[in-house]
């Protein structure tokens, strides 16, 4: 990674550590059975940024409308569910240094175990990871997919002011720098970033699965947002409160 | 996006919570009873029939185990008790109807779910949560929903319904805060009536 990029990371985890606390308490929300929440006020929202946010929502709506949206539909026109879910898992197989990492620097060693044993067994039975065979056995079925900023959130490093970021939507400071850091963890990027040396995987072999399995996943998230946006009186909001609610849960796990 | 795993995760596990629920007395009736109404609602949702006229199909039974006054009153947060009776009642029945409209729409594919519930969770004396874990033909990987019930003079209720951590409630909630300090119900019942009025997006 050069160095103006972990310099932006540095600043961007130094703002989610000191612009934390006082609005953090929308992530705590409130529980229902506590009392009777209509007499509850709304937690205020960490989102100092909202104007600027608001501008990049609106800017990723239209390219989800005018360019993502006919790249899923081809794409899901062309290629079958089912070869869309293999290169899914796939890619998600070789996403596994980025989970075994994090459940260690998270202390869960018996998770990291967990993780171990789906990527043999995937990676060997399930075809360099096209099938999740750990899918059908259930001590590894389903064990909660750990990544960096989740790691940052158990070491009680708060979330920081909400951002959306072109193209890649939402995120907060903490997982803006959590997303740095599991890049660098993920093996597709290993050779661009110079960790591996080998003159056989040239870049633009890396940039070319990086593609696949940005084009591959856009189905799944063009659909998830069109869906958002059609229950939503507020999408900005409605993103806005899921993305935050959503990995504070993940935190917890 | 990471959000997007949430959403799709989500697909129709929403409508898992419909059916009759009893007027049991404690949380183990209350998850015995959500089970029925879980195979209630997936006879409805998967019989065959058209999805177009699935909203109209559900809405008896959702309406049997949602407490739809309570969860449209915790949504609009502490500006419902400025609403007039009429104004509460108007936008009661608006967003129930849209709540309606959200579950029918999140009926995908035509594989029944399975469904492991988990034990009841008291959180009150008279409210309970109830863990399930959801698989769907389209997720790779079991959905977290947790509903949040309470016991009514009528029996048991849905008030509020939680996918991989995030509340149904407190999301529509956030929406509608910053809208009812500027417009009160007005532009509540404005807003609701505009998003009615939008088509609904055909499933997939």
């Amino acid at each position: 990674m050069n160095h103006s990029i972990f310099r932006i990371l540095v600043l961007l985890l130094c703002l989610s550590v000191c612009a934390v606390a006082e609005n953090h308490s929308a992530a705590k929300g409130v529980h229902p059975s506590d009392s009777d929440l209509t007499d509850v006020p709304v937690p205020k929202t960490n989102d100092p940024w909202q104007r600027l946010n608001r501008t990049t929502f609106r800017f990723n709506d239209g390219l989800n409308t005018y360019a993502l949206r006919p790249v899923a539909h081809g794409y899901a026109a062309i290629v079958p569910l089912r070869v869309r879910t293999g290169v899914t898992n796939f890619f998600d197989n070789l996403n596994y240094p980025v989970r075994f990492i994090n459940s260690v620097l998270q202390g869960k060693i018996t998770r990291s175990a967990q993780e171990t044993g789906k990527f043999v067994i995937n990676s060997t039975a399930g075809v360099g990871g096209l099938i999740r065979v750990s899918d059908h056995i259930s001590s590894i079925a389903d064990v909660p997919a750990e990544d960096f900023g989740q790691t940052l959130g158990v070491w009680g490093i708060c979330s920081g002011p909400y951002f959306v970021i072109p193209i890649l939507g939402p995120s907060d400071c903490r997982d803006v720098v959590g997303f740095g850091g599991d890049y660098a963890m993920n093996p597709l990027n290993w050779h661009t970033l110079g960790i591996i040396h080998d003159a056989f995987i040239p870049n633009a072999v890396s940039i070319a699965l990086s593609g696949t399995k940005f084009v591959n996943g856009l189905p799944k998230s063009v659909e998830s947002y069109d869906q958002l946006k059609a229950e939503a009186v507020d999408p900005y909001v409605a993103m806005r409160d899921a993305y935050l609610s959503y990995r504070a849960a993940q935190v917890k796990k | 996006m990471l959000l997007h795993r949430f959403i799709l995760k989500s697909a129709l596990v929403l409508l898992l919570g419909a059916g009759q629920l009893s007027g049991a007395a404690s949380s183990d009736d209350a998850a015995t009873t959500l089970r029925s109404s879980v195979e209630e609602v997936l006879s409805i949702a998967y019989s065959g029939h058209a999805n177009e006229t699935l909203a109209a199909r559900v809405r008896p039974a959702l309406e049997k185990c949602f407490a739809f006054d309570i969860v449209t009153r915790q949504a609009m947060g502490p500006g419902w008790r400025q609403f007039s009776t009429t104004e509460q009642k108007r936008v009661t029945d608006l967003f129930s109807e849209l709540m309606i409209r959200t579950y029918s729409g999140r009926v995908v594919g035509t594989q029944r779910p399975k469904i492991v519930f988990g034990s009841p969770v008291a959180t009150a004396s008279d409210r309970c949560e109830i863990p399930t874990r959801v698989t769907t033909s389209s997720s790779n990987e079991p959905i977290a929903v947790a509903y949040r019930m309470i016991k009514l003079p009528a029996g048991w209720r849905i008030y509020d319904v939680l996918i991989e951590g995030v509340s149904f409630v407190a999301n529509y909630r956030a929406q509608f805060d910053e809208l009812i300090q500027k417009g009160g119900a007005v532009a509540a019942i404005r807003t609701l009536e505009a998003k009615l009025a939008q088509p609904v997006p055909s499933n997939s």
